[in-house]
């Protein structure tokens, strides 16, 4: 096909490599959503060439900054350059912008806020056409445990787009745009250009990559543990169990942040704020048009785990339904319930979810467990739990001083297992990443546990005094007695009783002998 | 003898109960590493002449003990439930009858003297009571002939179940024993000033009583609202008959008899060692729960 520099290209760049920046949109969590995509479409902005390549139309122009961008996707018509140079025309039934609004303006074009970016997208899109959109979420949880970090090369200007699902809604309707459908997307669908490891770095983007070429070890690290929820299934509270493990597992620390985001964002979730404080969303807009049976386009959620794509679409009877035992433990250390930690314990040791880890089983309401994750060893996973209650500053409960192994093996007695922390395993492989918080939770406990072994130690001092005084009076008492009349018989008769048991062990030998 | 962090933790052979139950030897039981409560109270769970080394925990009978002493700053508490409660679980219900009542007329400590009448008690009791009289008294008291023969005089058979033990020294395993035969002759336990004995009695079945002068110990200082916040607080548990049921559901609570620790986790929170590693251990009584 064609490649047309339309102005505003970018010579030396790539925004398909991820060298610049985040990856491209792209992966498996995304091609369900191309099922809304008809007629004539464009592709705007750098995207995945696999998804691209997976559209359902034939009649396909993608819109690059990037010239080397341009040449590697030159099967399809290519308008290379600067997205306010694209004619003003209402010319495609379909827009997608997975990718978001931030890459489709070059550094040869001057600055463009958010909206005045969507305006251009929105004006490209015919009457009862469709708008694919991925909004990156300025307030997102990925956003708040963040550690300060460096600016990369695409950062020339940041045009920060709308802080929340309702903003959102209403910044897509002043540009003649109404929301048809929205996914919260867990975690951010992006990786930023610290998560990529320096091997796939620079394995860039080719032509071979197109033309099918193995892609060894899988080129770019997208998040292995991905969920796209709507916000009705995220608030359906049946299905807290499921959503809180799938959050759990999708937002797993890869770096080193302000605070663990698996706690936020199950936290998140108990609040009804699934939606509010994802790290980004996905909309599906229509212009001009009345809103479409919304199920008919896009499933209620769609989930990732371990790289296979579920679509979910409800009533769902095979989801398990019912909290996470995590939750529920939890809740109950809140509470200080012991005695519901003892139960809960029990019944997941001796059910048939031991192994799997707390957060990723759904306790029903007749307390059936049903693992979503396969089982591990139930120790180790146990004491993934006894770590997990010390970062979350839940060691009070049990008597100081508490280390990992030791509530392990606490942790065990209370299901009525014999456990030493000599036996307890260690931890699965090294930790990957840590959390300001939690560091300072473990250095606050280590410093009181530091302080209270001394003044034990003091305690002992004191009473080994009193006992080394004790002993001492008691000598004296006995070197007394020892030297009075009945003191010295007692001795002597002593003296004659070993003398006694010598002669017959004597005896004894000799017989024997 | 090991000795424990505090000479209290071996009254009334409360560790020896509990290393029974931890399948250990409950003729010489371990050290426990920390602070249990003997006794019923309405402060903290601990005495008030207790010192405090930080980071030692504090194992006390009740949530509600627990939730009181965290409220008053104390930290690692964890509720064990009362040694007694362990006792009445392990030991089988004898298949006699019951008969009569059990009396344990308020009492000091060491060192404290009582003021008040034991001849307006005798007359309260004998007037209440219809049933046969056992007198329990502290082994002070019955060491008092005089206290003693006032009892006997009334007619009534007077006892003492031991002497608690103090500072390691003359300790009696066999104390709280000797209390549960006793409370299980009888049919009914009461006192004139609620105390671990009467919720004692109410576990192990007895149907518990408070009345009567409750005398007053020698400038006795009313901390944590003395005598009057028990009796307002505990109010069901007050009165010549009271709601049996209503009293016993309290008297679970109170000795947390409704969230006893399985052995294992006893074992670990009071640092003592498995069964097997100790030789020669008498394995008698472990529940298997």
């Amino acid at each position: 096909m064609t490649v047309t520099l339309i102005g505003g290209e970018m010579p030396l760049w790539s925004d398909l490599d991820a060298t610049h920046g985040p990856a491209p949109a792209g992966g498996a969590a995304l091609r369900p959503l191309l099922g809304a995509v008809f007629g004539r479409t464009l592709v705007a902005g750098p995207h995945d060439p696999e998804l691209i390549a997976a559209l359902p139309v034939d009649d396909v122009t993608v819109l690059v900054r990037s010239e080397s961008d341009a040449a590697v996707l030159d099967r399809y018509a290519v308008l290379c350059g600067s997205l306010d140079k694209v004619p003003a025309v209402a010319a495609y039934d379909t827009v997608v912008a997975l990718d978001g609004l931030d890459r489709l303006i070059s550094a040869e074009a001057p600055d463009r806020s958010w909206d005045e970016v969507l305006s251009m997208v929105a004006a490209l899109v015919r009457p009862g056409g469709r708008l694919l959109l991925a909004v990156e979420n300025p307030f997102g949880l990925h956003r708040l445990v963040t550690l300060p970090g460096e600016l990369s090369d695409a950062d020339w200007v940041v045009a920060e787009g709308p802080g929340g699902p309702e903003v959102l809604r209403g910044r897509l309707a002043a540009a003649g745009l109404t929301v048809v459908h929205d996914f919260a997307t867990y975690p951010d669908m992006r990786l930023s250009e610290g998560e990529v490891s320096p091997s796939q770095a620079g394995d860039r983007w080719t032509r071979d990559s197109l033309a099918g070429a193995p892609a060894a070890g899988g080129r770019r690290s997208l998040p292995a543990e991905i969920s796209l929820l709507s916000d009705s299934f995220a608030k359906n509270r049946d299905l807290s169990g499921f959503v809180e493990a799938r959050l759990s597992a999708a937002m797993t620390a890869a770096k080193d942040v302000l605070a663990d985001p698996r706690r936020l964002a199950t936290g998140a979730a108990r609040a009804g704020l699934v939606s509010e404080l994802a790290p980004g969303w996905i909309v599906l807009a229509g212009k001009g048009q009345a809103a479409e049976a919304r199920t008919a386009i896009w499933p209620d959620a769609i989930t990732v785990v371990d790289g296979a794509v579920r679509e979910i679409r409800l009533p769902d009877p095979s989801l398990p339904r019912g909290r996470t035992l995590e939750d529920l433990l939890l809740t109950a250390c809140r509470r200080r319930d012991l005695p519901a930690v003892r139960e809960l314990l029990t019944a997941w040791l001796s059910g048939p979810a031991a192994g799997v880890p707390a957060g990723q089983i759904v306790v029903d309401a007749a307390g059936r467990h049903a693992g979503l994750t396969p089982a591990a060893d139930p120790l180790v996973t146990l004491r993934e739990f006894a770590a997990d209650v010390i970062r979350g500053g839940y060691a009070d409960l049990w008597p100081a001083p508490i280390g990992e192994a030791e509530l392990t093996a606490l942790l065990a007695g209370m299901t009525g297992r014999e456990l030493e922390p000599a036996d307890v395993p260690a931890a699965a492989g090294p930790r990957a990443a840590e959390s300001v918080r939690e560091l300072t939770t473990e250095r606050d406990r280590l410093a009181k546990e530091l302080a209270e072994a001394r003044a034990k130690h003091e305690w002992y001092e004191s009473m080994l005094r009193n006992r080394e005084a004790e002993l001492k009076r008691v000598r004296q008492i006995n070197k007394v007695l020892k030297a009075t009349m009945p003191g010295r018989a007692a001795t002597s008769l002593y003296g004659g009783l070993r003398a006694g048991k010598r002669a017959v062990r004597g005896v004894v030998k000799k017989a024997k002998g | 003898m090991e000795f424990g962090v505090h000479h209290a933790n071996h009254y009334y052979g409360h560790s020896h109960v509990l290393a029974r139950y931890c399948g250990l030897d409950d003729e010489d039981p371990p050290r426990i590493q920390g602070y249990l409560q003997h006794g019923w109270n309405i402060g903290d769970g601990l005495a008030p002449d207790h010192e405090f080394t930080p980071g030692v925990p504090k194992f006390v009978w009740s949530e509600r003990v627990r939730r009181r002493a965290w409220a008053l700053g104390r930290r690692e508490v964890y509720v064990t439930g009362a040694p007694w409660a362990y006792l009445v679980a392990m030991e089988p219900e004898p298949a006699g009858p019951r008969e009569g009542t059990i009396f344990y007329p308020f009492h000091g400590w060491e060192g404290q003297h009582i003021l008040g009448d034991h001849d307006v008690l005798i007359d309260e009791i004998r007037d209440t009571e219809t049933g046969p009289v056992t007198i329990c008294l502290y082994w002070q008291e019955f060491g008092d002939k005089k206290v003693r023969q006032r009892y006997e005089r009334a007619g009534f058979r007077v006892i003492c179940h031991g002497y608690r033990g103090g500072q390691w020294k003359d300790l009696d395993g066999a104390f709280l024993y000797r209390q549960l035969a006793e409370q299980r002759r009888h049919s009914r336990v009461a006192s004139n000033r609620l105390c671990s004995a009467v919720f004692y009695g109410a576990l192990a079945g007895c149907e518990p009583a408070v009345y009567g002068d409750p005398m007053r110990l020698e400038g006795e200082k009313s901390a944590f609202g003395g005598q009057a916040r028990i009796e307002r607080e505990w109010a069901p548990m007050h009165g010549k008959r009271v709601d049996v049921e209503a009293a016993r559901a309290i008297a679970v609570q109170e000795l947390g008899a409704d969230r006893l620790l399985p052995p294992a986790e006893l074992r670990r929170v009071f640092g003592w060692p498995m069964p097997r590693s100790v030789e020669d251990a008498e394995l008698t009584g472990v529940l298997a729960r």
